[in-house]
């Protein structure tokens, strides 16, 4: 599919993404962070799980107030509705949820992808509670969460890992015709090996995550910023379990 | 080793994994706990989602990807992230990254590459 105007303003959007923001949460496998909120992997773990259970506690208020629940735990990987009363019961929850168009949020990232969301629904309703800013945490978190991908996609233009890819291409595909199929993973993993590919990933890819992070400091920056005021919100949440909806909004 | 689809195996994807014929519509339609992707951009065209993980995508997806929503419901502890690779059992590059809520109607570098996904504690 081609979609020649999609790609100018994609194209025109990764402009002002690269000129006003962005970078990278430390991860485990990431760079350390230039900031100092960064905390241990095992901290952020902990505090994703304040966040979520947070985030969960208020979506399922709001849903309570519109007669809905969320699933139970042992359905979250249940197979999807067949047709008929449970379907329909499923798109009520889901538009509860998720929210109804137009999707107000948007960003096109460098990578040429544009993420939306609505900013109705239980679930955003939840998190403009907990970060306060829907708009400015959507796009610091989209922003975020794909610096891996860009960086990934950086790399892939270096020379050393094409010529990786090649090698690998060559090992996974022998007969130099067009794959009828995907390696099988043992076959994957080996060619990988061999081809040096994982060498060259290993040595690319924290440099240019720290790139993105430093190209996408300002994003990077508010993440944190609205991470640590969601963090406090939660905290509040957690010391007044009967608060009344609205009333307690710092 | 390419894998057909033929009219049992849908059946039984149908149950397992899920395989829908949709019209482009105005809104993602991806069931509440599902990870969808379609053919075509704006959710259009064939859809397959998974409530799981799958390290190989059917042939008529794989590659052939070009919008994604990920309505998965969040948690504490839960993997409500959905990362998605250009190649099978998650190699290669991650093309998208979504967390729940988050949908991609078009992706001019993500698009026709995808061949296998995970979901994730995060990014």
């Amino acid at each position: 599919m081609r979609h020649a105007t999609r790609r100018v303003i994609a194209t025109a959007s990764a402009a002002l993404v690269l000129a006003g923001c962005a970078t990278v949460r430390p991860g485990p496998a990431g760079p350390a962070a230039p900031s100092a909120s960064a905390g241990t992997p095992a901290a952020r773990q902990e505090q994703d799980g304040i966040l979520k259970a947070a985030e969960q506690r208020l979506v399922a208020e709001c849903l309570e107030a519109q007669g809905l629940a969320l699933p139970p735990a042992s359905q979250a990987r249940a197979p999807a509705p067949a047709p008929g009363p449970a379907a329909a019961a499923d798109a009520r929850l889901r538009t509860a949820l998720f929210g109804e168009d137009p999707r107000e949020l948007s960003l096109t990232l460098a990578t040429g992808l544009t993420v939306t969301a609505n900013s109705d629904g239980c679930v955003a309703s939840a998190r403009a509670e907990l970060y306060g800013d829907q708009t400015r945490w959507f796009r610091a978190q989209v922003t975020v969460d794909n610096l891996r991908a860009l960086a990934q996609a950086r790399m892939k233009q270096d020379p050393a890992h094409r010529a990786a890819l090649d090698r690998w291409t060559r090992c996974a595909a022998p007969s130099g015709g067009p794959r009828t199929g995907r390696p099988e993973p043992a076959v994957a993993e080996r060619c990988t090996r061999e081809s040096g590919l994982a060498d060259v990933r290993a040595r690319l890819e924290p440099a240019e995550l720290a790139t993105v992070h430093t190209l996408h400091r300002d994003q990077v920056a508010t993440y944190e910023q609205l991470r640590a005021r969601a963090l406090r919100r939660a905290a509040e949440l957690s010391a007044n379990p009967t608060r009344k909806k609205g009333t307690d909004a710092s | 080793m390419k894998r057909l689809l033929g009219p049992a195996t849908a059946a039984l994807l149908a149950l397992a994994g899920g395989l829908t014929l949709t019209a482009p519509a105005a809104a993602a339609e991806c069931p509440s706990g599902h990870f969808c992707a379609w053919e075509h951009a704006d959710f259009g065209g064939q859809r397959a989602n998974w409530s799981g993980d799958d390290g190989w995508w059917e042939g008529w997806i794989a590659d052939n990807d070009s919008s994604w929503a990920n309505h998965g419901i969040s948690g504490p502890g839960v993997k409500d992230y959905v990362r998605v690779y250009e190649s099978a059992w998650q190699g290669g590059s991650m093309t998208i990254c979504l967390a729940p809520g988050q949908e991609a109607g078009y992706n001019g570098a993500a698009n026709d590459r995808g061949d296998s996904h995970i979901w994730a504690t995060g990014c």
